[in-house]
């Protein structure tokens, strides 16, 4: 029996073997068949850099560099546009990398395997990371976020005064469901997300109770369920994000904010005005690379990035959307290009 | 119904649910009377010394990566060493070299390769098959993610066996090793594998090296048991013939022992290799490359059509793996082939090897056989169809399944979850140590005390207890469904046919396929979650009761039916109490595969320790708190664990 298996698989090794060798005569695809493929969907990143280092001689060598992508449109959309740019522009090698935000990206940038968080909304939760050396604060990247409790539209034209947070208790019987008993349900942002929501409804007296929905696309179902049915939801919500265009939000207002770290919230104000940041690793801010320059570079507007999102909740793949954005904005990318060398046309 | 318990219950046990009954009208009548006394309520941000020393404990990891000798002479070259490995991999099927447009192989001549392993381990109709099913990755546009996932399971395969087979071998001949091991096998397939995700992550950082390394802590257990399981479970005759021939160790272990217990060291093959593959998607998670991207990005940006398409294409491979390594079990059970029959298999092979080298030299000169051809790739259309499918059936019952939810949370969750977690907490523990000294003795009500003190001290009492309502209803409708199905299909081989492939997507299907679709019908709610446990636990539990019903002896079913009995009568009386140990075994099962999705549960609203692992794998101040939480979910996992286990030991 054992000499039974054991000849076909010595068989097709030793085919395998000279298979490889057979073939390792003519590998052409890779050597006359690659400006072929550059045109196809499924482009890779080294074939844009043979295509574009052509272009833009006087650019210096960019480099490797590896982006974080997180689980959210907006930076999807941020992310892409700087990647876009870097591979055409600067012909760098850029690699995406899908992971969680935070502590596992900064891990992951002390440890060299990503250069760039293109969007960070924890006013400083990296600051441990930052004080290691490995990971550097690159500032805003021109998008301001802003989280805030919101219902949907048609509550704010029944009830015009819900949109005052000390109000909330006169409705509270409306928002009450099952997970929630008499209290009205206080449906919470994703895990990862900044939240004073506990506070807020401890201090202000509010007879809610927080629920906790998990993900952005459950907050999203939700309020696209109220708004169609006409039900009623009370839950976080943020700005800059392509959905308020598509199904309108009311926000519940509280007194203007003022803290900065949410350790320090009281819970009686509202949530602040965040600028949102760009992270990224010491290596590559002082390698002299030109994507270092686009990263420095890189700010856009909170309508920026929601047309890109638009785009690509529209079906277009990140890619298209991103590239549809450059050709539409050519001069803000060049001024992102400035001391690089490089420019687009 | 009470005559029939007369009848067939027996005597002891009709007393065990009397006191069952009697232990839960007590329990809530005290639970009403002192509801939300000291339930050890904690607020989401907060901490307690456990989870603040927990979070202490990362930080020190973090901080020790780049200078204790631990890890510079250790782990961080291990995991080098297997990147290294696994990137050579990538590089002949998936991953193009720098400068390459494709990589070492291109799709015909990996198409090709599969095909002649498939034909030399079985047979040419299995190897078609298989070639037919990796083509079909191709047309859902999902090629190189394919190829990705494939090359890490491989990878992750081949590091799993080397390991599992020897240990599993030494386990199989020696007590000592076996009851050394038993332990840590058992934790480990209790242990849900996003709770490990996120402390491998702080030792082994993200990507390929960090992903193989979780998905071998995940397989090298199911590989250990079944090798040891198939040593020791050989039949004696030759064992003592090959002693008595005066046969050394060595010689029994390599001319009798293994080729007696190949059959299921095959299976154990089997299952490894699903195992990684599973876990190759949720590798994702923390940087694998593979079909899991996409799963998981169609998640964030709610692109369910593509999410779908990545999720049939994991499928597809999974089937592809199973049926291949099943057929390779079924061929080395026949008797090899000799004179003409011989010839013909050496001639067939050799035409097939020539025919792959051709495919390979092919798929590296042409390019139509390089990359895989957009023409036949239908990822746009497929995603399109199950989009439009998707918001016809959210929007159509969407009012049945939330007024169904409404009802549900009332009457039942609620009620449940006031019994565990609105009552003080010593009053559940009591209840639940009595509940378990019932079930299954003195010492598992020990056992289970002791450990539910330890998640108080630990300070996630109160989340622990949401948790464990949402695990125990998840598994009851688990076991409900596993009955009617299981039985249904143990009975007829017809609906088996019908079950059989949504048996094997329901199996394989990653978890976060179905969770927009499930947020979309039942809003981010505890049920919502409860829905996700139940279906990924389902398949695997109707197997197991389709099993136990199709094993009871004919004859017993016969003379049943012989006697007059209905059908009905004939499930009641005969297969279901004969299949008694196949509803045990199913039940267990059930828990462990609704826990391994608490996590999951967590991103659809079910609050709880799922909720706070997540909370602890992004925020870098709570950490603690999440790695705190997952210790809480393998504790409750073990406390259910053993008490299924004691009542099924004492039955």
């Amino acid at each position: 029996m054992r000499r039974n298996l054991k000849k076909p698989m010595a068989a097709v090794s030793l085919l395998a073997v000279t298979g490889l060798v057979l073939a390792g005569c003519g590998d052409s695809v890779n050597e006359e068949a690659a400006p072929e493929t550059a045109t196809s969907e499924e482009t890779t990143a080294t074939e844009e850099t043979t295509e574009s280092t052509e272009s833009t001689e006087t650019v210096a060598d960019c480099g490797d560099w590896a982006v974080a992508m997180h689980g959210w449109v907006g930076y999807t959309a941020s992310a892409q546009v700087v990647t876009d740019v870097a591979r055409e522009a600067l012909g760098c090698t850029i690699e995406q990398t899908q992971l969680e935000e935070a502590a596992v990206s900064y891990d992951a940038m002390e440890a060299g395997s990503i250069d760039l968080i293109i969007e960070d909304w924890g006013g400083g939760r990296w600051q441990e990371w930052v004080d290691r050396g490995a990971i550097q604060e690159v500032g805003t990247n021109g998008n301001i976020g802003l989280i805030g409790m919101f219902v949907p539209q048609w509550m704010a034209d029944e009830y015009p005064d819900i949109t005052d947070g000390t109000n909330l208790n006169k409705y509270a019987d409306l928002f009450t469901s099952p997970e929630t008993g008499d209290k009205g349900a206080w449906y919470e942002g994703p895990p990862g997300y900044t939240t004073i929501g506990e506070k807020l409804i401890e201090a202000n007296d509010l007879n809610f109770q927080v629920v906790s929905t998990g993900s952005e696309a459950a907050l999203i179902e939700l309020f696209t369920q109220a708004s169609e049915n006409k039900t009623a939801a009370l839950g976080y919500f943020y700005e800059p994000q392509n959905f308020l265009a598509q199904v309108p939000l009311a926000r519940v207002n509280f007194p203007a904010s003022d803290w900065a770290s949410p350790e320090e919230a009281s819970g009686l104000t509202d949530y602040p005005e965040t600028p949102l940041m760009k992270l990224a690793t010491t290596t590559l801010l002082d390698s002299g690379s030109p994507f270092a320059t686009l990263v420095t570079n890189f700010t856009w507007t909170n309508a920026d990035q929601n047309a890109v999102a638009a785009d690509i909740e529209g079906g277009m793949t990140p890619d298209e959307a991103a590239q549809k954005w450059i050709d539409a904005n050519k001069d803000t990318v060049n001024m992102w290009l400035e001391g690089t060398g490089a420019s687009i046309s | 119904m009470k005559v029939w318990a007369e009848e067939h219950v027996p005597e002891i046990l009709r007393r065990k649910w009397v006191a069952i009954v009697g232990l839960i009208v007590v329990w809530f009548a005290l639970a009403r009377f002192l509801k939300g006394v000291h339930t050890l309520d904690l607020g989401n941000s907060q901490d307690t010394p456990t989870t603040e020393f927990l979070g202490e404990v990362a930080s020190g990891i973090r901080g020790a990566r780049a200078e204790n000798p631990i890890f510079v002479y250790v782990l961080n070259p291990f995991r080098q060493a297997i990147e290294i490995f696994i990137d050579a991999i990538r590089s002949v099927i998936s991953d193009p070299a720098p400068g390459a447009v494709i990589p070492i192989i291109g799709w015909l001549g990996v198409l090709a390769i599969i095909g002649l392993i498939v034909f030399a381990t079985s047979n040419w109709r299995m190897a078609l098959v298989a070639m037919a099913l990796v083509f079909s990755c191709g047309v859902l546009g999902m090629w190189t993610y394919a190829m990705d996932t494939l090359a890490l399971t491989m990878g992750a395969v081949f590091l799993s066996l080397a390991i599992a087979m020897p240990l599993g071998v030494w386990a199989g001949l020696n007590d000592r090793v076996m009851s050394f091991l038993r332990p840590i096998l058992d934790l480990a397939q209790i242990t849900p594998t996003l709770v490990y995700l996120a402390p491998l992550a702080l030792v082994f950082l993200i990507g390929v090296a960090a992903s193989t390394i979780a998905t071998m802590i995940y397989s090298i257990p199911i590989g250990i048991r079944i090798t040891a399981y198939a040593i020791r479970n050989l039949q004696k005759g030759p064992l003592e013939a090959a002693d008595s021939m005066g046969s050394t160790r060595w010689q029994k272990l390599r001319k009798v022992q293994l080729p007696m217990a190949k059959r299921t060291i095959i299976l154990g093959v089997n299952q490894t290799t699903l195992a990684a593959l599973s876990f190759v998607v949720i590798a994702a998670l923390i940087g694998a490359p593979g079909l899991g991207e996409p799963v998981i990005r169609a998640l964030s940006i709610r692109n369910i059509g593509d999410g779908v398409t990545a999720g049939l294409a994991v499928v597809l491979l999974a089937i592809m793996l199973d049926r291949s390594t099943t057929a390779a079990v079924v061929r080395s059970d026949q008797i090899p082939p000799t004179g003409q029959a011989l010839l013909y298999r050496r001639v067939s092979l050799a035409v097939a090897g020539i025919v792959t080298v051709l495919a390979i030299m092919l798929s590296r000169q042409q390019l139509w056989a390089a990359v895989f051809p957009a023409s036949l790739d239908f990822r746009d259309e497929i995603g399109g169809w199950v989009d439009s499918f998707t918001e016809w059936f959210t929007t159509t019952f969407y009012f049945l399944t939330t007024s169904f939810n409404e009802v549900f949370t009332l009457n039942i969750l609620n009620p449940i979850e006031y019994l565990l977690a609105d009552a003080p907490w010593y009053l559940t523990i009591i209840m639940i140590s009595l509940l378990a000294a019932i079930i299954g003795g003195r010492s598992v009500a020990i056992l289970s005390a002791v450990l539910l003190l330890l998640i108080v001290w630990i300070g996630l009492w109160n989340d622990t207890m949401i948790t464990l309502t949402q695990v125990l209803i998840a598994t009851s409708i688990v076991m409900l469904i596993g009955v009617i199905l299981g039985v249904a299909a143990g009975r007829s081989s017809k609906v088996e046919q019908v079950l059989k492939p949504f048996l094997d997507a329901g199996q394989t299907l990653p978890a976060f396929v179905y969770l927009v679709p499930v947020l979309a019908l039942f809003g981010p709610t505890r049920f919502a979650a409860i829905v996700c446990g139940v279906f990924y636990a389902s398949p695997i539990v109707v197997r197991i009761i389709a099993d136990g019903v199709r094993g009871v002896p004919k004859e017993m079913v016969e003379s049943a039916i012989s006697s007059g009995s209905s059908t009905s009568q004939v499930v009641m009386k005969v297969q279901l109490p004969a299949s008694r140990k196949s509803l045990l075994l199913g039940m267990n099962q059930g828990l462990i595969f609704v826990l391994a999705v608490v996590v999951i549960g967590g991103l659809v609203g079910a609050g709880g320790l799922g909720y706070l692992v997540l909370q602890g794998a992004s925020k870098p101040e709570l950490q603690g708190k999440g790695l705190a939480a997952g210790l809480a979910i393998v504790i409750l996992g073990i406390v259910m664990d053993r008490i299924a286990h004691a009542s099924s030991k004492r039955s």
